[in-house]
């Protein structure tokens, strides 16, 4: 099979991280609650008269803390063809979709696609010695697969307080101590660097949601592209549609929105590996 | 002798707590914001109007943040102090407005999800972080607040937020730092009022 379609199927099935995830920042789309105005007069503003040095070690010279991005042109335009791209196509479909299908099956749809990226999170919390997790993770499981009609739902979580442990091989490579890399805007994933992106192709393999090496690995579901495309592409509308709008609100917030995603993106990956 | 003794502590007690000014001590932290983030929740589910949820959720929330000092950290302290007093205060005052506004478009899609407090932590130079989760649809998210020892007057003041290990001041103070390569600080005050959200005198 051709690396670049394997690499775009790989995008595709890993959307996970894009939106969704730094859209954490905004939960989603609103009206706004109330006039500044109003809220100004209501309330005194607290002020430190005291140096704020102590602060800036906290969050750094800001020269020095910036994410290295070689190749800003090129992220810069790829940002813009995301942005259209979510705009214009994922969103008005993710939203048609949501209305036809109720919330709570569009959580099962994404418990269950969780569900089956058990393989990725078990290989990259074994990697990282995180030895419970990895139980927690295997028993997650095996609970949801009985009683959780085969991951549609998440009695572990639910009833037993089992979290679920998300890690990736971008997260591996990082605990190694192996540096992030420059900054890569990847279609429709969104942010990314170096790093996450070789991650990201060797998690898809021994994802079951890609076809890839389908002849060796017993447990792909998949079979070939065309059914590769398709599963991505409902994973991608269905996370859409649970996080719909949240993605204008970054927009909205952000006084830059590409530095703002990529900050931002940067700044988690980091927690992550630290955690 | 031993009464009087009490009597003292006890006026002094009372002296320490009636002071009129809020003051938020260490061992408040959770309690309190806990009872404020319970309010804020309440307010939502009133059938208000937003104008006056909004200034309901920001009146109770006010007094736990060290808005000035936040102002000051999200244009890094060199910056601030390379601008004109005037200067100053038209940023802080248009850089606290927007704080509060994208915080409360961020409450409106507030759904019902829970809110887990896992305590407060020591965190850097003696500075303290409340931990909590709220449990989305999708994921669980950690937002953690970062309390500072106000002027070492032992009232805690919030000078950060971080959301899902994002934090809210550093990705302003990238943002800014951009943002004055290619503008003197002027055109970025006016980028700051023309993006406020909201217009003045709208009511």
């Amino acid at each position: 099979m051709n690396i670049r379609k394997i690499f775009i199927i790989a995008l595709l099935l890993n959307y996970t991280n894009t939106f969704a995830d730094t859209a954490i920042e905004n939960n989603s789309t609103a009206t706004s609650i109330t006039s500044l105005s109003d809220v100004n007069a209501t309330s005194e503003i607290n002020t430190s008269t005291g140096n704020t040095t102590s602060f800036e070690d906290e969050f750094g010279n800001v020269n020095e803390t910036a994410v290295f991005d070689p190749f800003s042109g090129y992220n810069k335009f790829m940002t813009n063809v995301n942005d259209k791209f979510y705009k214009n196509i994922a969103d008005p479909i993710a939203t048609g979709y949501a209305k036809i299908l109720p919330e709570k099956a569009r959580i099962s749809v994404n418990n269950l696609f969780h569900h089956l990226r058990f393989p990725i999170r078990l290989a990259n919390n074994l990697l990282q010695f995180k030895i419970q997790n990895s139980a927690e993770e295997t028993g997650r499981f095996v609970v949801n697969t009985i009683f959780g009609l085969g991951g549609l739902f998440d009695p572990a979580k639910t009833d037993l307080g089992w979290e679920r442990h998300d890690e990736d091989l971008g997260q591996t490579l990082g605990f190694y101590g192996l540096p992030e890399g420059p900054y890569i805007v990847l279609p429709i994933l969104g942010s990314s660097n170096l790093r996450d992106t070789v991650g990201l192709v060797g998690d898809t393999y021994i994802s079951p949601l890609y076809s890839a090496d389908a002849d060796d690995i017993c447990y792909k579901i998949p079979q070939n592209t065309g059914q590769d495309i398709l599963i991505a592409s409902v994973e991608l509308i269905n996370k859409t549609s649970l996080h719909l709008g949240e993605y204008d609100l970054i927009k909205k917030d952000a006084l830059d929105l590409y530095s703002f995603l990529r900050d931002a993106y940067t700044q988690q990956r980091r927690q992550k590996i630290k955690e | 002798m031993i009464k009087i003794n009490k009597l003292l502590k006890i006026l002094l007690l009372l002296a320490i707590f009636s002071i009129p000014s809020f003051a938020l001590r260490q061992n408040e932290i959770e309690p309190v914001m806990q009872s404020k983030i319970n309010k804020v929740l309440t307010v939502l589910k009133k059938k208000e109007s937003n104008t006056i949820r909004g200034q309901e959720i920001i009146r109770t929330l006010d007094p736990v943040f060290d808005y000035g000092l936040m102002a000051k950290l999200a244009l890094s302290s060199k910056t601030w102090g390379s601008i004109t007093p005037a200067q100053q205060k038209e940023f802080s005052r248009l850089f606290i407005a927007r704080l509060k506004q994208s915080y409360l478009d961020k409450l409106d899609l507030y759904n019902n999800q829970k809110v887990i407090y896992k305590g407060v932590k020591p965190y850097l130079k003696g500075r303290l972080q409340l931990q909590t989760e709220v449990i989305g649809k999708d994921e669980t998210y950690k937002i953690n607040y970062n309390f500072h020892n106000s002027n070492n007057s032992g009232n805690w003041l919030i000078y950060d937020v971080e959301l899902a290990g994002v934090s809210i001041i550093q990705t302003y103070r990238q943002q800014f730092a951009g943002l004055l390569k290619e503008k003197s600080f002027n055109e970025i005050l006016t980028q700051l009022r023309e993006n406020q959200p909201l217009k003045t005198k709208q009511s």
